[in-house]
């Protein structure tokens, strides 16, 4: 079975100031990196806004929506800015996330990368933040779990910074565990090791400024990847950041692309084991352009070899 | 604003500015893109306060190494 890529062309219309590090230019070169490959290149749906809910009230997606505007930017946090696209783009990538998880978990691909902007894990409940309007990863998580008929699935997340959003939206989901390896301190501050979920369903693993692979081989080899097995999930998303990598203007850790092939083999390894490798893999962080290509190249290239 | 050079900074200044460092970075209420010049900003105060606990250090050790176990005063830390 083949890999499947989901993108949409509206997130290039989520456009952010000039001199914004999640900029538009990052998904050109993410597609870029990924051209040519063997992928079941497909489009991402407009989101429902049924998949939202289950994540996010009602008001909140309507304080957002009002924010939109009909031309230029407005600012939601010091981070986070919306353009008259941002709304569209942002559906599109829930969109895609929740066509990947009904396409992985119906069998129709082995897995799948969800390529879209805006990114998702810092969207808490009712707060937009760190460039985030809508959390993608745990509104695929509360999909499969409502729709696609998954018990439990797992969101495991090595992008630098702490996943708060997808925390806080699955923290008293006991069908769902989240487990983050990221720096500290670092944005947004959440995200240490006795912040455990509702029901023992968060695992936090804080990595120190100027730590590199083998560090981050220790954190999930030890601690997340048993975690995701004892969990036994039956669907395992992941929130791929690449701004651990060591170019990365935005923070201190030191992976390279052979690091992220490493944790990405070692996620699907334990997928196979206990998910029947089912992963749906989705794009959030990382802000140096080179490094962003090298890494998503090398995760996608594992995600063709455990799918193949 | 700006900053105070760390290197001009005694150890109480960089101290407290640290505890603030820390504390602003754990409330959650720093920009991402701020983030990490704050974070840097701070592990240049702790470099700084480390190093002036450690001439300190060097400077207790001079009294109590000095004379045969008897304090015989202090040495100027730097003789250059």
């Amino acid at each position: 079975m083949v890999t499947a890529l989901y993108t949409h062309d509206s997130s290039d219309t989520h456009v952010t100031p000039p001199g914004h590090p999640e900029r538009v230019a990052r998904l050109e070169v993410v597609r870029a990196a990924l051209n040519g490959l063997d992928l079941d290149r497909r489009e991402c749906p407009a989101g429902d806004e049924a998949d939202v809910l289950r994540c996010h009230p009602a008001d909140y997606i309507a304080k957002v929506k009002a924010a939109i505007p009909t031309n230029s930017y407005v600012s939601l946090d010091a981070d986070t800015h919306v353009a008259p696209g941002s709304l569209t783009a942002a559906m599109h990538a829930v969109g895609g996330m929740a066509a990947a998880v009904d396409a992985v978990m119906a069998g129709e691909v082995a897995n799948a990368f969800v390529a879209c902007r805006p990114p998702g894990h810092h969207a808490e409940t009712a707060t937009a933040m760190g460039f985030c309007l809508f959390g993608t990863a745990a509104i695929g998580a509360m999909r499969a779990l409502e729709v696609a008929g998954a018990k439990r699935v797992a969101v495991l997340d090595f992008d630098v910074h702490h996943g708060n959003g997808t925390q806080d939206l699955l923290w008293n989901e006991p069908r769902a565990l989240f487990a983050s390896s990221h720096q500290m301190p670092l944005y947004p501050g959440s995200g240490a090791a006795h912040e455990t979920g509702a029901h023992g369903n968060v695992i936090n693993v804080p990595l120190a400024p100027g730590s590199g692979g083998a560090e981050m081989r220790r954190a999930w080899g030890d601690v997340i990847l048993p975690a995701e097995a004892d969990f036994d999930p039956d669907l395992v998303i992941i929130s791929a950041g690449f701004d651990a990598a060591i170019e990365d203007p935005l923070a201190n850790l030191n992976w390279t692309a052979e690091d992220f092939a490493w944790v990405t083999r070692a996620i699907f390894e334990m997928a196979h084991d206990v998910a029947g490798g089912r992963v749906v893999s989705t794009l959030e962080g990382g802000y140096d352009l080179d490094a962003l290509g090298a890494g998503v190249r090398a995760h996608v290239d594992v995600m063709m070899e455990q799918g193949g | 604003m700006s900053e105070t050079a760390v290197d001009k900074m005694s150890f109480e200044e960089a101290m407290a500015e640290l505890e603030g460092v820390v504390g602003q970075l754990e409330s959650g209420n720093v920009p991402l893109e701020a983030s990490i010049a704050l974070y840097e900003r701070g592990a240049a105060l702790k470099a700084h306060c480390q190093k002036k606990l450690a001439e300190a250090e060097e400077k207790v050790a001079q009294i109590t190494t000095d004379g045969d176990g008897n304090a015989a005063g202090t040495e100027p830390l730097d003789r250059a």
